[in-house]
């Protein structure tokens, strides 16, 4: 495996990793715990004791653990910016006449720092519910299109792999109808979530799973479409892996585990509604979400290859 | 394959477990010191009867410094009191309290029409005043907060002061987020009286 290959996984796995952390940030509620941004209390490095606070800043804000909590996940946001610039600098340095590959890394690119800024807007705006579904979404994006790119260069290095398999032609619809609807489920789930934080505020005391009960219509909506999703996918499932002649390794596993991330985001999902609102599942919730998505789009760039070779 | 699943099971496991040490770190993080008890004092409030030091003890309190014809900081301080005021209504445990620094003119009656105005309708949230020399000793060597060149020189932070009768923690009474934490820090304070 090249170079580039190996960034274009690397700053992939990286960025998944970083919506985890992002994840963390939300449900231990330390999206505050620097108030400032870039800095943290006025320091690179976020103070360990009250005296290093500069005199214009609230003492009470102060809680060391939320600080590093939060500093982390701006630490690590930098390495994963520096991470797609290499592999944008490889892309284009080795790749520069494949300008699917280029693009994207430039979109990736631009979009990585146009998330740093959303962080800022973040802490300016005090946590706005809007911001922070806004912060996830171009994460997805950002993710996506780089698996997109190591998909292609995949494909550059093993142009035969989609070459015996054929899936049948007239999913695009399908594939779009997914994707449009996984994302709207994302967003659905996070306004679950601001309007949990919301209802918080004004209700402090009751816990969270009452509070959910008294959430009106988002969560039936979050339920009814996932109820669609996990149709949706068992219909993409037959489609590439019943009804196509010999489908990729790649193309069963990665259908496969959809489907069987939806089961797991079903059952998390009841837990969280029915049983307690646990910030461990809710995270991995969140996360396995975006797997799903970026499994989705794998789903979709290899059932288009193989397409190509038939028209 | 089998391998790469082994392996990734082995990742997902560990993250679950660094998220879930992070987790409670974080839940265990809010924990604030007790700074000093509130001395002893015996004010009056809008409706002429008093309030001491004792009225502090099964109750969680949330404190300021105001004087009703303040035009600077008050308004604000006062109107983010309010917003706590109406959040923790259903909650018994939790009372306010705003002590005058300009007794010459907030009497009983002025506390009480200023009460009124901003829409406080119960003993939830009471108005204090005094002689002006028992509230500036209060203010300077109870809650260590400046009391120089009052009413206009007052704090603008509210004191977050426990069951037991003790400060716990000052919050900026004009900043958004610090009132956060406070709203945070208010239900963990009642939550541990409860239990």
């Amino acid at each position: 495996m090249n170079l580039f290959r190996t960034f274009t996984i690397l700053s992939t796995v990286l960025t998944y990793l970083l919506i985890f952390i992002g994840g963390m940030v939300r449900v231990s509620g330390a999206g505050m715990g620097c108030p400032d941004w870039p800095r943290c209390f006025g320091r690179w490095i976020p103070p360990t004791s009250l005296d290093q606070l500069p005199d214009y800043i609230d003492p009470a804000k102060f809680n060391i653990v939320l600080a590093w909590i939060e500093y982390c996940n701006r630490l690590f946001g930098a390495l994963v910016g520096l991470t797609i610039a290499i592999t944008l600098y490889l892309g284009i340095k080795y790749y520069s006449q494949f300008p699917r590959i280029k693009w994207t890394l430039i979109i990736a690119f631009f979009l990585t720092l146009f998330e740093g800024w959303l962080g800022a807007v973040l802490v300016d705006t005090i946590l706005n519910p809007i911001t922070i579904t806004l912060h996830l979404f171009f994460a997805l994006i950002i993710v996506m299109l780089l698996l997109y790119a190591s998909q292609e260069a995949y494909y550059l290095d093993n142009p035969k792999a989609e070459k015996k398999s054929k899936y049948p032609h007239n999913m695009q619809l399908l594939f779009f109808i997914m994707a449009l609807a996984l994302l709207v489920e994302v967003v659905l789930g996070t306004e679950i979530r601001g309007g949990l934080e919301m209802m918080r505020k004004e209700n402090p005391m009751i816990e969270s799973q009452f509070l959910l009960k008294m959430l009106g219509p988002f969560k039936y909506a979050h339920s009814i479409l996932g109820f669609l999703i996990t149709i949706l996918s068992l219909f993409i499932w037959n489609g590439l892996v019943r009804k196509s002649s010999n489908p990729t390794p790649l193309m069963v596993q990665t259908s496969t585990a959809i489907v069987l991330l939806i089961f797991v985001q079903i059952i998390s999902g009841e837990i969280l509604v029915f049983l307690e609102v646990i910030p461990l599942i809710q995270l991995f919730h969140l996360w396995i979400a975006s797997w799903i998505l970026g499994l989705v789009s794998v789903q979709y760039v290899a059932w288009q290859k193989s397409s190509l070779n038939y028209e | 394959m089998n391998k790469f699943v082994y392996y990734f099971l082995l990742v997902i496991i560990i993250l679950a477990l660094g998220a879930n040490w992070v987790i409670e770190k974080a839940n265990s993080s809010y924990d604030f010191p007790l700074l000093r008890p509130v001395p002893e004092f015996s004010f009056y409030n809008q409706y002429g009867k008093s309030f001491s030091d004792q009225d502090l003890k099964q109750k969680i309190t949330i404190l300021d410094f105001m004087f009703t014809s303040c035009t600077g900081p008050c308004p604000l301080m006062s109107l983010n009191m309010y917003k706590l005021y109406q959040r923790f209504d259903d909650v018994k445990e939790v009372q306010f309290v705003s002590i005058t620094v300009d007794p010459q003119v907030d009497d009983k009656n002025k506390l009480s029409e200023y009460a009124d105005l901003i829409g406080v309708n119960d003993e939830r949230w009471q108005f204090l005043w005094s002689d002006i020399s028992s509230i500036k000793d209060l203010k300077k060597n109870g809650f260590m907060l400046f009391s120089d060149n009052l009413p206009e020189g007052h704090a603008i932070k509210f004191a977050l002061i426990d069951q037991g009768g003790n400060i716990r923690k000052y919050y900026d009474g004009t900043d958004d987020a610090s009132q956060e934490i406070l709203r945070k820090d208010i239900a963990k304070l009642v939550r541990d009286l409860r239990s």
